[in-house]
């Protein structure tokens, strides 16, 4: 919607004007992400408040000019001469206030002229990202600080995003950010990536707080639907970008993305009309994104590279038993519990032991599951999880036990705090309730 | 009879690019798309003839010599100017039915609709056709 000397165009062929369509999808977001790498390069991990301040500016600078004049050919390139500026200016004043800051804004001023032009190259955009990843995954920060850092600096979320995302309240998200970047700025976190032996176990930290963006999003929700699938599709994207990078292509990255990507591609399925959750066998396969399947898959190869077999490549080949099986009856149960036995003796834990006796349940009938159940080690810390009464509940059910089922789907509802859940427990709750089966029980 | 044809100015007043700071990236991606959508429509219609933001940075000349230049970022103060539209529709009525759908009026804009004034007294022994003529197709 620039200007045009000529004549307004006709009814019918209207003016063409740069269409908002050019601007790829999550423009904002993502910029958002690029111009925090590229300025944090130029002004240090030490300085991140500054990095934001100045990005806002340029994009509410973008707002302001772009409603009203359409969006520029090159949006990238604009935004970043913006933010060039801003960032500049800013440090003026400051030298001029304060007398301090030299020394970042002779790094800055130097960087500038070395690279006028901070987004000309795919490669930098990816390094930048990558190392904003080890700055916001470093090990002096508890893991969801790692998470709600990345959200905002790598993936452009707004606090009141992030808060509705994590049930949280905006002040509280503010004051934990301001926290984690006080600790970045006096742990004087360098921006280069991590060499040698430290690489490996940064990488680690790296992928386990993409693994936690990943499940918060994953997560069901009565919350915002949308906008946690946007969570796993970040996780996705980063971690995408990660494993084209040598430092973070190693086959637990793969097995990772892998494991992601076979988890999204049953998203669509994952509810009925209704919002209840559906369970595996009553989900409508053909729903399931079978390129995401296949991207999966070849992630899943690239994972079997050397001899590393972690939980990401356990529960990748779980995945993998899932979305390859043609219905829910054809299912390579065998596999799976292998796997659930090798994951289960790499981490110790009662999610993982009871999800072991629902692969136990499906291959040698509901007795041995109950069975495995009553054997798992620490299950107490399980009871109050409605997951544990919801799966003793169906067990019964398939033993035609509707009175226990019944008992345990209502002690599994008191325990479910989101929608989904809830609405598939009522569901069962009414089956095991049947009334040519429970007279006495629905009282 | 097609009706007259009208120049009139939209003049997008806020308070600064900060009434788009609250807004979520998703929300910015959205706004703009209404702008471009609205833009579009107008144009297709033959009802805008241009439109420009202003740049936020600018001078102000005061003083009776105009010795007085304020320098400074103008979109600070609450006032300023974002941008204009030049419309050519049939009356004051119709420009302002336009304005009333400029999609950040929910953000809290302000559109101000003024109609150009066919000819100044200087200009008009100069000019001997309105303004309007040369602007409507």
């Amino acid at each position: 919607m620039s200007s045009s000397d000529t004549d307004p165009a006709p009814a019918g062929s209207p003016e063409v004007s740069p269409k908002v369509s050019q601007v790829v999808e999550h423009f904002f977001r993502h910029e958002s992400g690029r111009l925090h790498g590229a300025l944090t390069r130029m002004l240090g991990p030490g300085n991140l408040a500054l990095v934001e301040d100045v990005t806002q500016g340029a994009l509410l600078r973008a707002m302001r000019t772009w409603s009203i004049g359409g969006i520029p050919p090159n949006p990238s390139a604009w935004i970043t001469q913006v933010a060039m500026n801003l960032a500049r200016d800013t440090l003026r004043h400051r030298k001029m206030a304060h007398g301090k800051e030299a020394n970042v804004t002779l790094h800055f001023e130097q960087t500038l002229s070395a690279s006028p032009r901070p987004d000309s190259d795919d490669h930098e955009i990816r390094d930048d990202a990558l190392r904003l990843m080890f700055v916001c995954c470093h090990p002096s920060q508890p893991a969801d600080a790692q998470v709600v850092l990345a959200l905002k600096v790598l993936c452009g979320f707004s606090t009141g995003e992030i808060a509705r995302a994590f049930l949280s309240t905006e002040a509280a998200i503010e004051k934990q950010l301001t926290r984690t970047k006080q600790r970045i700025r006096e742990a004087n976190i360098g921006f280069e990536l991590p060499q040698g032996e430290e690489l490996a176990v940064r990488l680690d930290g790296v992928l386990a707080a993409l693994y936690l963006l990943f499940n918060e999003g994953y997560k069901a929700s009565s919350g915002d639907r949308l906008l946690r699938e946007e969570l796993c599709q970040e996780a996705v994207r980063l971690l995408s970008l990660l494993v084209t990078h040598p430092a973070g292509n190693t086959p637990r990255s793969h097995a990772l993305l892998a494991l992601m990507l076979l988890t999204a591609a049953r998203f669509p399925s994952r509810l009925d009309e209704h919002g209840a959750l559906l369970r595996l066998d009553d989900q409508d396969r053909s729903r399931w994104n079978q390129a995401l399947i296949q991207r999966g898959l070849m992630e899943l190869v690239e994972a079997a590279q050397g001899d590393d077999v972690g939980e990401y490549h356990l529960q990748a080949g779980i995945a993998a038993c899932h979305c390859t099986a043609a219905d829910f009856e054809s299912t390579d149960w065998s596999r799976i519990l292998r796997h659930y036995d090798e994951l289960l003796r790499l981490k110790p834990s009662p999610v993982i032991a009871l999800n072991r006796a629902v692969a136990v349940a499906n291959l040698h009938g509901p007795q041995a599951g109950l069975q495995a159940i009553a054997s798992i080690e620490q299950r107490s810390r399980l009871d109050t999880h409605y997951l544990l009464h919801a799966v003793v509940g169906e067990l019964h059910r398939r033993m035609n036990n509707h009175r226990a089922a019944a008992e345990s789907f209502r002690l599994a509802l008191r325990h479910a705090q989101v929608g989904p859940e809830q609405l598939y427990l009522s569901r069962m709750l009414d089956r095991s309730l049947d009334p040519s089966e429970s007279l006495g029980n629905s009282a | 009879m097609t009706p007259p044809r009208l120049p009139f100015l939209l003049l997008f007043r806020e308070s600064s690019p900060e009434l788009y700071r609250p807004l979520s990236a998703r929300q910015r991606q959205q706004l703009l798309e209404r702008w471009t959508a609205w833009y579009d429509g107008l144009a297709a219609l033959g009802k805008v003839h241009h439109g420009h933001p202003l740049e936020p940075e600018g001078r102000i000349v005061s003083g009776p010599r105009g010795e007085r230049v304020a320098e400074g970022n103008l979109a600070d103060s609450g006032e300023s100017i974002a941008g204009y539209f030049l419309l050519t529709v049939a009356d004051l009525d119709e420009a302002t039915r336009i304005a009333q759908e400029c999609p950040t009026l929910d953000y809290g804009m302000r559109v101000e609709v003024r109609a150009i004034s066919d000819c100044c007294h200087l200009a008009h022994s100069l000019t001997p056709h309105p303004a309007a003529e040369s602007l409507s197709a």
